[in-house]
């Protein structure tokens, strides 16, 4: 079983990088390829935030195991200008075009677990969870 | 220690348990099962290759004796098979090596029987009977020297408790995979997904829908409307039995993604009660196609297709 | 590698390949806005049937060049999501709303070719 990969996010191509490795590793711990879909595009995502809003930062994989359940740890983390009010962003940041933080309420969607931890000047991480059925 | 940890995360079954070296190190610790006890148990080695044969034989002859267990054994080549398995594990017992290999083996054991349906009455029967053919050889083999057997006997009851207890746990895991399996077949059937003519699916939605339903519902929609290359879909909802708000948007959601297969989607069975019900509630049900009743709406998706359906002279249809 | 675009008649057909990059994505956009002038096509069919993943940046794009089409006189046909990607789309909330959509490319031209005839109903 391999540990975690950390993918580092410095420019569009990495995006891509992130989510087919994201990809592969939801495929080596069971996940059906809907799953591995919803894992790759979540990744696209806050891959993508960290491009636009932070310029540079990394996506951490790794497997994880809790009481039997096989999963999938994403964590994107920046050391970007970090989000004002991390609880509206989740309500409304997808709704309107450029606000930051858009597409996180959408990939808290595709994810079982997400949670999202970020202050002005302080960067962001993003934490998700995906099990397999 | 870096090729032991190797070597238990190499096994996948000890894995999917929770079963790694620490809590078989607790359960030894529990059995009181000690580098004492391994150390008897390689003094038993030579017995056990001595007698692994007609105990074996013996054992074998005890399960061909009651139909309920003769059954697992009708192939002549599987009761070779086994008997030749019994004989290594009996000789195995005594080897002194009890780390990820041997509690590896033992849990496979477990899922076997889960899979031929060996229900753990037989199992722990079985157990017992070997045990005390094991036992009255060993009082043969230790002659003049009783505690010593008695010892060694202890010894190995602490591991034959070990090795039945990683067993029975994973039958226990793979009975309730099975049953898992189970209900997701079960929650299959209840939602078909029916080709009721060349590129037209129907969708009979019954019961609760909840959100992992929904999910599976929209799921399998999809890949039908892309293995049939379905351009219409009608979507029966007469059967839901509650239509909230969470529900509407679960069945919004099947819709939109349908289309975004370039398949149209026709609603069936939405009273008109609930329609004002979730439009008062603010979905936009503007994006839904609805047709009252099924028989309207499967005439619609046929017309959209470009079928006519022809009443013929004598009464009969054709389309 | 610029994604080809290929000239059916009055047609565009743009196959987008796996990993695009969205620098490739814009540059798309605007080799189809340039060849939707210059050959006055009448429709543009976008083919996904190769991307595993369509996520908003992509989607927002797609939406770009049927609306730059639209301006032009080209109708956008965007055809061949695969289900695992209509499902991600849809829990992200993406719509392609105002775009047509079809199974996949032959599906698409069959589309294109009834609407030309007038014989289809719409959508």
């Amino acid at each position: 079983m391999p540990g975690e990969l950390r993918v580092p996010i410095e420019g569009e191509a990495d995006i891509v990088t992130a989510r087919q490795k994201g990809r592969e590793l939801a495929a080596a711990r069971g996940l059906g390829i809907t799953d591995q879909t919803l894992v790759a595009t979540a990744i696209s995502e806050v891959a993508r935030n960290i491009v636009v809003y932070a310029r540079r930062g990394e996506v951490v994989l790794a497997p994880v195991e809790d009481r039997g359940r096989r999963g999938v740890l994403v964590v994107a983390r920046d050391e970007g200008p970090g989000i004002a009010d991390p609880e509206r962003a989740m309500r409304d940041g997808w709704s309107s075009g450029n606000s930051l933080g858009m597409g996180l309420p959408g990939a808290k969607r595709l994810m079982d677990e997400f949670e999202l931890s970020s202050a002005v000047g302080k960067g962001t991480v993003v934490t998700m969870r995906k099990w397999v059925r | 220690m870096a090729d032991v940890k190797l070597a238990w995360t190499s096994h996948a079954l000890p894995h999917q348990l929770d079963v790694d070296e620490d809590e078989v190190a607790r359960r030894k610790e529990f059995l009181e099962f000690r580098e004492d006890d391994v150390e008897s148990l390689k003094g038993l080695r030579d017995v056990a290759r001595k007698y692994a044969e007609p105990v074996i034989e013996e054992f074998y002859r005890h399960i061909l004796s009651f139909e309920e267990t003769r059954t697992f054994f009708q192939d002549p080549h599987v009761l070779e098979r086994v008997k030749r398995l019994q004989k290594e594990y009996f000789v195995r017992l005594t080897e002194g090596e009890y780390g990820a290999d041997y509690v590896s083996d033992r849990l496979r054991i477990g899922a076997v029987h889960e899979r031929v349906n060996l229900a753990p009455k037989w199992y722990l029967g079985m157990y017992s009977f070997y045990l005390r053919a094991v036992a009255r050889r060993m009082l043969g083999a230790f002659q003049g020297e009783p505690e010593k057997a008695f010892a060694t006997f202890l010894s190995l009851l602490k591991l034959v408790f070990l090795d039945i207890g990683l067993a029975v746990d994973t039958y226990i895991h793979a009975r309730e995979a099975t049953m898992r399996k189970q209900q997701e077949a079960i929650r299959e059937l209840s939602t078909p997904v029916l080709q009721i003519r060349d590129r037209l699916l129907l969708l009979p939605i019954i019961g609760v829908i909840d959100t992992h339903r929904a999910r599976l519902i929209t799921d399998s929609l999809l890949r039908a409307i892309r293995d049939t290359r379905a351009k219409v879909v009608v979507m029966d909802v007469t059967g839901v039995a509650t239509i909230d708000s969470k529900v509407a948007n679960h069945l919004i959601q099947t819709v939109v993604a349908a289309r975004l297969m370039g398949a149209s989607v026709i609603v069936t069975g939405l009273s008109s009660d609930v329609a004002q019900a979730l439009v008062g509630l603010g979905i936009d049900l503007g994006k839904l196609n609805t047709v009252g009743d099924l028989q309207g709406g499967i005439e619609e998706a046929e017309r959209h297709l470009g079928y006519r359906v022809v009443a013929q002279a004598d009464g009969a249809r054709s389309a | 590698m610029p994604v080809p675009i290929l000239k059916q008649g009055d047609v565009l057909i743009a196959s987008m390949q796996e990993a695009l990059t969205d620098h490739a994505l814009l540059e798309l956009r605007d080799r189809l806005s340039e060849q939707v002038g210059r050959f006055r096509a009448r429709a543009v069919i976008i083919d996904v049937g190769a991307l595993d993943v369509v996520d908003s940046f992509a989607t927002r794009t797609i939406r770009g060049i049927a609306y730059t089409a639209k301006l032009r006189g080209a109708r956008t046909v965007v055809v061949g999501i695969q289900p695992q990607v209509a499902f991600a789309m849809v829990q992200l909330g993406l719509t392609l709303d105002g775009v047509a959509t079809a199974l996949d490319l032959e599906e698409g031209l069959s589309l294109l070719r009834a609407e030309a005839h007038g014989e289809a109903d719409a959508g």
